[in-house]
């Protein structure tokens, strides 16, 4: 049985570019037609649900933090489009099932796909934030700002490497649809999204950061809503966790991908 | 070019039965325990040592009862479905249509379905840009080409996934029952373009149920019986062995 490697799977995801973007319009044109409001209900959603948080922790729960809300919308869309790519991993191979049992192409093009259409909706959706956050917060655009394309691919190659084991398990086992949802509630509490990855006791912090997207998320506060640079530790570690998890993430993909066409 | 377009050497394909599978983490965890894990692996051997070799420009049918492996082993050759052993070589670039207009989108335009497919297939927007005109003259679906592909007829669909296929002009096309969708016309011009790339040195494989266009199109058929192959020779032999073996 033929087992592709990583780096011949990403030339041949490369051969099959025109295809991925094909895809990626697919999956805009599809959301977004027929819809008179269309980018405003993709924003709608985190918005109320940001804001709502808003609420609750700087009136009702206060946590201390300052400015609680531009606390709050640093992290908050990256958190989101994380769950949201996650979520789609677990339908995505299914729903092209048909396409790929009459052709052969490299699958995790549909994959990749989700993630880019997702990707342009929050790219929309952080510059909104930075505006808001560089007017509002800042009183002009800090330096810090300029990672933030870094951290947009760092947190794409650590969301390609998570979707990608979930998508093999989905196929697979229909449970993952149902246990999904549980556990990326779980990793709301888990992750640092409504509250900062300071207040965790000194004792469980290596446990906490042990989760790779709380990495990330810190790295944003720290950069959109401290407008400050994070230290070289930080980020050389937290680039090197998004490296390895796609590059294992890839390699189960590829492991498994054959089987697609019989199973689904 | 002397190597073979196709060639196909020993080849098993050995399925596993996913349906009797667990489907839930539940049972295979229930299975790992009580170590009854003989029952995952139901395999079933859809194809056994076939071994095909179809040289360039040949045309070549495959026959066979339903469930005798015909599609299974389009699939293998196309890439779809990796052989459990054996190997297939191939001397060119290759398009399969096996279901046609599977992996449309309903709610997406003919155009937009147009360039998914044609790009999976591997083609560049640039190229199909370029053979837009002689697509849409082929499928015939005139207006309609901007229309959602749900308002299409069953007809509309096969014909604008076969001009996609075909007008790739790939050196090996493989075909699966494709010419029993559409009506007469349809069928009529499929035959007309299949011959251009037949004169053209293209080299086919087509499944059909169709013995008539089997004999008219193919210098040689194979017939296909339990996954094995039955019969390999001159087209009316092996169609009139067949027919009378059915009877």
């Amino acid at each position: 049985m033929k087992r592709s490697s990583n780096f011949s799977s990403l030339r041949s995801v490369w051969a099959f570019r025109e295809l991925l973007w094909a895809l990626v319009l697919r999956n805009l044109k599809v959301k977004y037609q027929r819809s008179w409001l269309g980018f405003f209900w993709t924003l709608l959603n985190p918005v109320l649900t940001a804001s709502v948080l808003i609420i609750v922790f700087t009136h009702v729960i206060r946590i201390p933090i300052e400015n609680y809300w531009a606390f709050l919308i640093s992290g908050y869309f990256a958190w989101n489009f994380m769950a949201q790519c996650l979520n789609a991993a677990t339908y995505t191979v299914a729903e092209h099932a048909p396409l790929a049992r009459s052709i052969a192409f490299p699958q995790e093009i549909l994959i990749i796909a989700t993630a880019f259409s997702r990707l342009i909706e929050f790219g929309i959706e952080l510059l909104l934030v930075m505006l808001v956050l560089g007017s509002a917060l800042h009183g002009g655009i800090p330096p810090s700002f300029a990672l933030v394309p870094l951290l947009v691919i760092l947190q794409l190659l650590l969301c390609l490497g998570l979707q990608m084991p979930v998508a093999v398990l989905s196929a697979f086992f229909k449970d993952v649809q149902h246990a999904l949802p549980i556990a990326i509630a779980t990793l709301f509490y888990m992750s640092p999204v409504f509250y900062s990855a300071d207040f965790v006791p000194a004792w469980m912090y290596d446990a906490y950061l042990l989760n790779p997207i709380a990495r990330v998320l810190t790295l944003y506060h720290d950069v959109l809503y401290r407008g400050e640079f994070p230290s070289l530790a930080d980020l050389g570690v937290a680039t090197g966790i998004s490296l390895l998890t796609f590059y294992l993430g890839y390699a189960v993909f590829n492991r498994s991908k054959h089987l697609f066409a019989e199973v689904l | 070019m002397s190597a073979p377009a196709i060639h196909c050497a020993d080849i098993v394909k050995r399925f596993r039965i996913y349906e009797r599978r667990a489907t839930s983490l539940h049972e295979t965890f229930v299975r790992f325990l009580t170590g009854k894990r003989i029952l995952l692996d139901q395999p079933y051997f859809a194809l056994t040592d076939v071994n095909i070799t179809v040289a360039n420009g040949e045309s070549v049918g495959l026959i066979g009862a339903n469930g005798s492996g015909k599609s299974t082993i389009l699939r293998v050759i196309a890439g779809i479905y990796p052989p459990s052993s054996g190997t297939v070589s191939l001397g060119g670039s290759i398009a399969a249509v096996l279901e046609l207009g599977a992996g449309f989108h309903p709610d997406l335009s003919g155009s937009d379905n147009l360039y998914i497919y044609g790009t999976a297939l591997g083609l560049s927007r640039a190229q199909i840009k370029s053979r837009l005109d002689e697509i849409l003259e082929f499928a015939d679906i005139g207006n309609f080409i901007e229309t959602p592909v749900k308002y299409y007829s069953s007809g509309m669909v096969a014909r604008l996934a076969f001009a996609v296929a075909v007008c790739i002009e790939p050196d090996i096309l493989l075909l699966d029952e494709v010419l029993s969708v559409g009506d007469e016309s349809f069928r009529d011009r499929c035959m007309a373009r299949l011959i251009r790339f037949r004169d053209r040195g293209g080299t086919l494989l087509f499944v059909s149920h169709d013995l008539e266009t089997v004999r008219e199109f193919c210098t040689r058929a194979i017939w296909m019986e339990h996954g094995k192959i039955r019969m390999d020779a001159e087209v009316d032999e092996v169609i009139d062995a067949y027919l009378a073996h059915s009877q």
